[in-house]
């Protein structure tokens, strides 16, 4: 797909509808003279643009950031002081400031995300406040209250125009550039990461991903593009003052614009700034005086109004239209192509790997492990070897501490003694958990942790972002796994709309997709119907086949029997007992503690 | 010089208390953070002054008719806006609220523009003295006011009905409810009394403080810096945050420097939301 011919790919209606949408809006841009639509266009661009901004941390990531007007304040001032002090260049200074934006941005940003929801609001409010105090403040710096002018001298390379007509031009040509880089961190492996943490953190880290560097790296991007817009829009008002830019307000619209238009898509801050800039803006020209509080009820009551009944914004109703548009268009090249995709995929079955009939080497190793919580040991000296290539199944009665055993292994409990060993290496402290999974540990989740907004396909293409090296690559890979899985139909489906069988598959799906040496399975049996867990078992010992060793905790004792080459029995946190199934099933210890003492002579 | 400027401090504590109750309750209650409640006391403000105004009532004496007013806006604001909420995520809770707020502050606007109004009472400026110290009457009485509220607070949800339902919703919505309480009515009555004591807010700050459309805002980022201080939902802790935070900003004031005074306790609000998220007396909720 990557080396289409370019004629090829402008035939794609996607293609031609964004070369058509982008050229009328060149052409408004361009036929309008007079002054007073020119500033209604340029802020509506100047606002989609940084709405698109916002979007790329809180609308991809997940991080709702209501201090947005703090970077744009930043790259406004810096921008301006180098302009009065050091005759720098605008543009220079647009990225400059855009630079120091996005550091600053780091350095806020970085301890604040491990604040959840509400918290995370309120600190970067704070740190907006602060950056408006410290504006009012430092005189000497910033012009205090009253802020700074700038000199008009027109010119592109001045960023100042007679007339709107060069506004509108670059406001346009900043929004639209956003876009597309949106649009390009959403077709990533980058992209797909973020969303994945957006849905889930926890889910996330085990498939390898470290969400604080995807966290960062988004907040980054889009402090820095806030930071340049902060320029364009000094230069375009020729003044900077602190209450114009780090204006609470100001945040809350960036956020607004993108709710309304719906969070987390290319269109949708656009389509909320289309939206609402014009009609606040003609209100202000018509209603006068009364005009600011007409605005803000009617601001209000839309962001409660949408929050309450269209909660996915204007897109919601556009992206079906959209989607069967661009299919009727496409005819039936698009469905054609996917199915393409699956029979080049399927193509290549993964070698069979005999199992080894001879011990082979340990894969993991736990050793005298500890555990507890308060003055109750959940995990006591336990220890297991599990080799490689082999299915060891790890039963005990509930509450034995299975699930905490895999906590400690993929790094989401800290031990409190003993050793984990993963191919000889000590892993007992390797945090985060990304890095734990980055080695080839996956793990699925008793109480499955699907990524729930998205689709079948993009949950296992989050899960094969980090280990593959294009997004092709990773596609073709989830698109094997899905198939292997037999989820192909369901493809499509968002996996939140998914039956509990089907979750759990997709659980196992998404950990396969990580590429693991050594494969965690917590319970995917449980709740199943027994067809379907006749299914999970060929399904698990097709796995097996492809030389990954699978440690499994599981309850369905037909599973445990027909899988497992060893089982471990675990009982108030420690071994009592070891062996081939068959051995264990008879072992009185064992029978003792799933059916209490009195059952210790029970015959089979 | 310092004592004053501590009495100061206490005071303004007295106040940021006051304003923070109703948020902290609220919080406690139904875990909805509510960020229209500085526009609650704004109305809550309004009414007070043009009762003045118009009908020449003393701001203490309103206190009988704009708290009653309060919790039943409240309510209707529960019912209209936060209940077809309860259980959607926390952004939809921030940013629902978040529209009540410019609708609030859009009204307060188109009705009574952007002026500064206030209420000259003659204790206004009346001072108590001891010695070289003084207190100021009016703050003392929001001081008292704080004090008792907080008091009378915990009275109704230890010993009436109601108030042990809301506490009961408060440590768990489901079980509560297997319980036979009425949820919504329960969390639309707990609502309405986190409001009303915005009412109560409002008619004691007027004879110091001017009223004008965006006042709420003023406040409303105060009480989320004390009650984030005094753990969210914790009651005594929303006095001792708001005290803490009134002696910070008067001390800082004078020895820093008066404008910034906000940012020292910004800095310090950050601050604790990394380091103890849960405030700094632990996750203490409305037991």
């Amino acid at each position: 797909m990557a080396n289409q011919h370019f004629l090829q790919r402008i035939r794609h209606p996607k293609v031609y509808l964004t070369l058509i949408a982008v050229g009328v809006l060149y052409s408004i841009a361009l036929s309008v003279k007079n002054p007073y639509w020119g500033d209604i266009l340029t802020m509506t661009f100047l606002f989609g643009a940084l709405s698109l901004s916002w979007n790329i941390l809180g609308g991809y990531g997940g991080q709702f950031s209501l201090g947005h007007a703090g970077f744009f304040g930043i790259g406004a001032y810096t921008s301006t002081l180098l302009l009065i002090h050091y005759h720098i260049n605008p543009w220079v200074g647009m990225l400059l400031g855009g630079v120091l934006a996005a550091v600053i941005g780091g350095l806020i940003f970085y301890p604040c995300f491990r604040l959840k929801g509400i918290f995370f609001c309120l600190a970067t409010l704070a740190f907006q406040e602060v950056m408006k105090i410290s504006a009012v403040h430092f005189r000497g710096l910033t012009g205090g209250a009253m802020g700074i002018s700038l000199p008009f001298k027109a010119g592109l390379a001045n960023m100042m125009f007679q007339g709107k007509t060069g506004y509108v031009l670059i406001s346009l040509t900043f929004m639209i550039f956003i876009a597309l880089f949106t649009l390009a961190i959403e077709r990533s492996r980058f992209g797909y990461k973020l969303v994945a943490l957006r849905e889930d953190e926890d889910a996330t880290e085990t498939l390898g991903i470290s969400t604080s560097n995807c966290k960062l790296f988004a907040a980054m991007i889009s402090a820095f593009f806030a930071g340049c817009l902060g320029t364009f829009y000094t230069h375009y008002s020729s003044l900077v003052d602190p209450y114009s830019v780090f204006d609470m307000m100001l945040s809350v619209e960036f956020v607004i614009f993108a709710i309304l238009g719906g969070v987390g898509t290319v269109l949708g801050p656009i389509l909320g700034a289309f939206a609402l800039v014009p009609i606040d803006a003609l209100m202000r020209g018509y209603l006068g005086q009364a005009q600011q509080g007409v605005s803000f009820l009617a601001y209000g009551m839309l962001l409660t109004v949408a929050v309450i009944f269209l909660p996915r914004g204007i897109m919601s109703w556009l992206s079906h239209p959209m989607s069967r548009l661009i299919e009727t268009l496409s005819g039936k090249r698009t469905g054609s192509e996917s199915e393409a995709g699956r029979i080049e995929t399927t193509g290549e079955r993964p070698q069979q790997i005999s199992r080894p009939s001879e011990p082979s080497a340990p894969i993991l190793e736990l050793a005298g492990l500890d555990k507890s919580f308060g003055g109750l040991k959940v995990i006591q000296s336990l220890d297991v070897v599990v080799r490689e290539g082999e299915i060891v199944g790890l039963i005990g009665p509930n509450g034995s501490g299975k699930t905490t055993c895999f906590n400690l292994i993929t790094g989401f409990l800290d031990t409190d003694g003993g050793k984990i060993l993963f191919r000889g290496e000590d892993i007992t402290a390797l945090r985060p958990s990304n890095k734990i999974a980055k080695r080839g540990i996956a793990r699925t989740f008793q109480i499955v942790k699907p990524l729930a907004g998205l689709t079948v396909m993009e949950n296992v293409i989050a899960g094969a972002a980090e280990k593959s090296h294009s997004i092709d690559e990773a596609r073709v890979k989830s698109a094997n796994i899905v198939d292997l899985l037999g989820l192909w139909e369901y493809r499509e489906v968002k996996a939140s709309s998914l039956t509990l069988g089907k979750r759990k598959r997709l659980e196992l799906a998404k950990a396969l997709a990580t590429d693991p040496s050594l494969l965690l399975l917590d319970e995917v049996m449980a709740g199943l119907n027994p067809t379907e867990v006749e299914e999970a078992i060929q399904v698990i010992k097709r796995i097996s086949t492809r030389g990954i060793t699978l440690f499994v905790i599981e309850h369905v004792m037909k599973a445990v029997m027909s899988l497992a080459d060893r089982v471990v029995v675990i009982h108030h946190g420690q071994k009592i007992c070891e062996g081939a199934p068959q051995d264990v099933i008879q072992d009185k210890a064992v029978i003792e503690a799933y059916l209490g003492k009195g059952y210790q002579y029970a015959e089979h | 010089m310092i004592g004053q400027v501590i009495i100061n401090g206490i005071l303004l504590g007295g106040i940021y208390a006051l304003v923070s109750l109703g948020l902290t309750l609220i919080f406690g209650v139904m875990r909805i953070i509510n960020f229209a409640h500085g526009q609650f006391l704004m109305l809550a403000m309004y009414a007070t002054y043009w009762l003045f105004q118009l009908y020449g009532v003393d701001p203490y004496i309103s206190i009988l008719i704009v708290v009653p007013l309060m919790f039943v806006i409240g309510m209707v604001a529960y019912r209209m806006i936060i209940q077809p909420i309860i259980d959607a995520s926390e952004m939809t809770h921030v940013f629902a609220t978040l529209g009540l707020n410019l609708s609030l502050q859009g009204i307060a606007l188109f009705l009574w523009q952007g002026d500064f109004r206030g209420i000259r009472t003659s204790y206004s400026s009346m001072p108590i003295h001891f010695g070289a110290l003084y207190i100021n009457v009016p703050r003392f009485i929001i001081f008292l006011c704080a004090i008792a509220t907080i008091l009378a607070l915990f009275l109704f949800l230890k010993k009436t009905y109601t108030g042990k339902a809301i506490r009961a919703s408060a440590q768990k919505r489901v079980a509560a409810q297997l319980m036979g309480v009425n949820l919504s009515k329960i969390y639309m009555i707990a609502f309405g009394i986190g409001i009303a004591i915005v009412g109560v807010t409002g008619a004691v700050l007027m004879p110091i403080y001017e009223v004008f459309p965006s006042v709420g805002s003023l406040f409303a980022l105060v009480a989320f810096v004390v009650v984030v201080l005094g753990g969210l939902g914790n009651l005594g802790g929303a006095l001792v945050g708001g005290i803490i935070i009134g002696v910070v900003e008067s001390v800082s004031g004078v020895f820093i420097a008066p404008a910034l005074k906000e940012g020292v306790y910004f800095i310090i609000f950050v601050i604790i939301l990394l380091l103890r998220p849960t405030g700094i007396f632990g996750k203490a909720v409305i037991h």
